[in-house]
């Protein structure tokens, strides 16, 4: 029974259309970040031209393979998601246990398992595996009138501390950050007692100097420069000044597409990726950014609609995960290109290139999906 | 087990509530910081955009030439070969920098030295080394394959074609000094812009450097030309004419070589300068590559002092030459007849002081033409206490003496034409300011506190033989565009100031001067001219003490200054000459024949414009035209 009339009927269409139409914006920006003019990658006849922007063809084409495995999370019955999700996190801190032992090194930071024929970035899986035994862990165990007390949230520190510090160490901050933010999200949805928020706050202040001498210089490089970007305009403070400039040179209606020189003339550093968001904002200036805007905004709201028609609360809590999931990256990505948040290697969800980011992030949209979808359906546990 | 429901433990709605609460005000400070980077600070962000695209290149154009009288380019320029650096196409530019060290055997910490901090314009060559010889040129090219980043580039560089010819007119050019970058007057250049530092590459600057070029470039991150946005043509500067005649000045600079002097040629009917020399020279070449320190030091303070222009600079007593302007005043003050005849035993009795004449056996009886021919020292001691120094003086300042002539070369030094009044006032102690009358008689024969500057003497005698006429010394024939267009009005026509004298004296002593070089008895029959020219000289011989007769040895430094003023022809002249030659001895042996030398170059030159520079003037107007053509 996993696919019957009422699964048409009860379809969030809206919410699907959401998450087509953002990659398709994304597309087109897509086309002019990486816009070659001397190189035409697909001709097209009638026109008497072609495609000049190999960015656009591969993404459409990850795009095209990201909606089947969008369907994938969609047909997972949320029961399935229940019953292995401890099996997946377990597998799934073994594959980072490995990736610290025997994974490929590239750009200073041990993150890639090489099987030979395809790479795998066992981290991409980890922030869907916390996600589901974080839900399942809270919704077995619900606090007390008032919410948790600090005690109580020992083992979901645990659960979320292990694969946060095995991701820290390849090291891949911004992904060990959005494991930590996610579950921090979790348990603040559930609810806390306000003396546990305190005395964890405190904690976390105590611990941010001797975490500060943990992390690598280019780590701390980054957050001072957020502060100040142009003590050293062509060190580490080059990407953020480049993207401010491209942003703001934007103005209100934007330079035009394919008319942005901070892209096309490649002062903006990965504007394909990390930095598409500031493509956007040069081309189409702040009204095509309050559009896209708008649209994720609508994006996530829709999501905690599902949330809140959830009929169990582990639904609930995995829909409200992958909701704050993208959300957190979708923030830390722009707060990045406009200069509020450090520079941290987070794409910018369902509009940046790259085959890992289009595939995780249209899987967990899948499944909140096939939350909405399955609204009646109640899990039963094992 | 069935999970427990949203129950009250669990307000779903209220969270989704605060959830809802916290995405709306993330993407209303997302929202805010955008409108303050787009739209509040959109324009600076838009500048920043354009700063980062766009790259002015300047263009120097080619300097204007300076050519002489007939035409014959003087300064022209030449292809210099620089060694250049790209850091941006370099991936260890000290590595690179210790193999080109090696190559063209030089400290590899001195080119590394020149890279510099460059971080801002690494797409923009910066030179390493200067104008290189064809040995290191061909050495460097050769070897280019293993020296990533570096480049040969290729720029005009100023070729004084003569040499030392006429080194201190013409001046030099050199890179632009930081003390001049500060002033406001150098607003318009750059660092590594060439500038004339001295002569009249220095006073014409701003005619000769033309109009660099200035061209927008789109470039890409990696510094790499995607197209050009504008473009100013660069424009070549004017080209100056002097009235200097290439002819006389060679023979003048020629007379000269190593020897401490002055030569100075002058057209008396207008004032123009056919020659201008001093020695010993320098060859401003040498400024276009760096100039080593011992021979810098040695052109400004040694001994030769190379740098100084002896004919404006140099003051020297005038010595017998300066009998011209006694005698001028005596006659016209009338405290001597034409024939009154004055005995000469040798010395003139001063007081109880005796004033030795130069002849110690005396000249016996001797009037004005033979007094002048002679130089007769005790004939103009007499009417030198006669007139007394300061009518002394009035003559001489109408002969321009002890003023400046005004020619546009820079530092030109005013000499001394004493006076009681000026005594007054040059010292300070009571004792000092005194004139004693033997005074007078040392500065009736140009000794004492009489100096001058060769270049105040030719114009003296300029005066004496153009009607009275004291006119500035000019340079500047014309200065041509090499688009069309010149002036020329302005520098020959310089304001004259004449002189009130009285034609008859003039011409008592103009025949005076004829028989100094012409009669048996004279004192400069060295500067007449060979038979065959038929042309007369007329002049008068010099010999400046430095020292006192009785203190004369064979020390090289106290030897006589010996001078030679004269013109030619006699009745009509086209030119006046005054030579000195510090130390040389007597005036009518040694700088007679230098300006005898002169001057035959002078009667016997030939007077035809040079083909090259004709053309070179029409080969760049001709490129204008195209110019103008297109732009239509």
């Amino acid at each position: 029974m996993l696919i019957d009339r009422r699964f048409f009927a009860s379809f969030d269409w809206s919410l699907f259309i959401l998450i087509f139409l953002i990659p398709c914006f994304g597309l087109i920006v897509l086309y002019s970040a990486g816009y070659d003019p001397d190189r035409t990658y697909f001709k097209i006849s009638w026109l008497g031209d072609g495609i000049h922007s190999l960015a656009f063809i591969k993404q459409s084409l990850f795009l095209l393979s990201g909606f089947l495995v969008l369907m994938l999370g969609l047909v997972i019955p949320t029961s399935w998601l229940y019953r292995y999700s401890y099996l997946f996190y377990g597998f799934c801190v073994l594959l980072l246990f490995a990736v610290l032992l025997f994974g490929t090194v590239s750009n200073g930071s041990r993150r890639w398992l090489n099987f030979g024929v395809f790479n795998l970035q066992p981290s991409e899986f980890v922030k869907l595996a916390v996600i589901l035994a974080s839900a399942r862990y809270l919704s077995k165990n619900s606090p007390q009138e008032g919410g948790y007390a600090l005690w109580e949230l020992l083992p979901l520190a645990l659960l979320i501390g292990i694969p946060m510090l095995l991701i820290a160490r390849q090291p891949d901050l911004g992904t060990a950050l959005s494991v930590g933010a996610v579950g921090a999200f979790l348990i603040l949805f559930i609810g806390v007692r306000l003396k546990a928020i305190f005395t964890l706050l405190g904690v976390i202040v105590a611990g941010a100097v001797p975490a500060w001498t943990l992390l690598h210089d280019y780590q701390k490089r980054r957050i001072l420069t957020l502060f100040n970007p142009e003590a050293d305009p062509l060190g580490s403070g080059y990407h953020v000044i480049q993207s401010k400039i491209a942003v703001g040179s934007g103005n209100i209606f934007g330079k035009g597409f394919l008319n942005g020189t901070q892209s096309q003339l490649e002062f903006l550093p990965e504007h394909t990726t990390d930095f598409v968001f500031s493509v956007l904002a040069e081309e189409w200036g702040f009204v095509g950014c309050a559009f896209i805007l708008s649209l994720y905004c609508l994006l996530f709201m829709k999501i905690l609609r599902v949330v809140l028609k959830s009929k169990d609360i582990f639904s609930a809590l995995v829909a409200f995960g992958i909701g704050s999931q993208i959300f957190f990256h979708t923030m830390v990505n722009i707060g990045m290109v406009i200069g509020i948040l450090p520079v941290v290697g987070i794409p910018l969800p369902l509009f940046s290139y790259g085959g890992s980011s289009v595939f995780s992030v249209l899987f967990s949209l899948g499944i909140v999906l096939g939350i909405s979808v399955r609204r009646w359906v109640h899990i039963r546990g094992t | 087990m069935i999970i427990r429901q949203s129950s009250s433990t669990l307000n779903v709605l209220f969270r989704v509530r605060v959830a809802l609460g916290v995405l709306l005000v993330a993407f209303l400070l997302l929202g805010v910081r955008l409108w303050y980077l787009q739209v509040l600070k959109g324009h600076y962000f838009r500048v920043r955009s354009e700063n980062n695209l766009l790259r002015t290149v300047y263009v120097s154009p080619p300097r204007g030439l300076i050519l002489d009288r007939n035409g014959t380019v003087l300064a022209a320029n030449r292809p210099a070969y620089d060694i250049e650096f790209v850091a941006e196409d370099c991936p260890n530019p000290k590595k690179t920098m210790a193999d080109l060290a090696q190559i063209v055997g030089q400290p590899a910490e001195e080119l590394i030295a020149k890279l510099g901090e460059q971080k801002r314009r690494r797409f923009e060559p910066k030179v390493i080394l200067a104008d290189v010889s064809a040995d290191v040129l061909a050495r460097v090219a050769a070897q280019r394959y293993r020296l990533p980043g570096v480049i040969l580039n290729v720029v005009a560089t100023r070729k004084y074609v003569f040499s030392d010819f006429a080194a201190h007119t013409l001046g030099y050019i050199r890179e632009v000094t930081r003390e001049q970058l500060d002033n406001p007057q150098f607003v318009s250049y750059m660092p590594g812009d060439l500038v004339g530092q001295f002569g009249l590459e220095s006073r014409w600057e701003n005619f000769l450097r033309g109009d660099r070029g200035i061209h927008t470039l789109v470039v890409n991150a990696a510094g790499v030309k995607i197209s050009e946005r504008s473009y100013k043509q660069e424009l070549i500067g004017h080209n100056l004419s002097l009235t200097i005649d290439a002819t006389v000045q060679a023979a003048a600079d020629k007379a000269l070589a190593g020897r401490r002097g002055a030569i100075v040629a002058l057209d008396p009917r207008n004032g123009e300068v056919l020659a201008i020399s001093s020695g010993p020279s320098f060859d401003p070449n040498i400024f276009a590559r760096e100039v080593p320190v011992d021979i810098w030091r040695d052109l400004v303070n040694g001994v030769d002092k190379k740098m100084n222009n002896r004919a404006i600079q140099g003051t020297y007593a005038p010595g017998s030459v300066f009998k011209i302007v006694t005698a001028v005043a005596a006659l016209s003050e009338g405290v001597i007849g034409p024939e009154e005849r004055i005995n000469c035993p040798g010395f003139y009795m001063f007081g109880s002081r005796p004033f030795r004449c130069h002849k110690s056996s005396g000249h016996g009886l001797v009037n004005l033409q033979s007094a002048m021919a002679q130089s007769c020292d005790v004939y103009f001691y007499t009417v030198g206490q006669r007139l007394g120094v300061d009518r002394i003086h009035d003559y001489a300042k109408r002969f321009g003496l002890g003023m400046l002539t005004g020619i546009e070369l820079a530092d030109e030094r005013v000499g001394i034409v004493p006076s009681t009044e000026w005594k007054r006032n040059y010292f300070k102690r009571e004792e000092d300011k005194k004139w004693y009358p033997g005074e007078t008689l040392s500065v009736a024969i140009g000794q004492g506190a009489v100096t001058l500057t060769p270049l105040q003497i030719a114009r003296a005698v300029s005066v004496l033989v153009n009607g009275g006429r004291l006119f500035r010394p000019n340079l500047i024939s014309r200065i041509e565009s090499n688009y069309g267009g010149y002036r020329d009005q302005d520098f020959g026509k310089e304001p004259f100031v004449d002189q009130e004298f009285d034609a008859r004296v003039i011409g008592l002593v103009r025949d005076s001067l004829v028989s100094v070089v012409n009669h048996a008895s004279g004192t400069g029959h060295k500067a007449q001219l060979k038979p065959e020219l038929n042309i007369v000289v007329a002049g008068k011989t010099g010999t400046a003490q430095v020292a006192s007769i009785a203190r004369e040895g064979n020390d090289e430094a106290l030897k006589d200054h010996a001078w030679f003023a004269g013109y030619a022809p006699a009745q009509n002249p086209e030119i006046v000459v005054v030579a000195l030659l510090e130390n040389a001895g007597h005036g009518g042996a040694v700088a007679a024949p230098v300006v005898k030398a002169v001057m035959e170059a002078y009667f016997t030159r030939n007077g035809q414009p040079a083909q090259t520079t004709q053309e070179s003037i029409r080969v760049a107007q001709s490129s204008v035209v195209k110019e103008v053509t297109n732009a239509h």
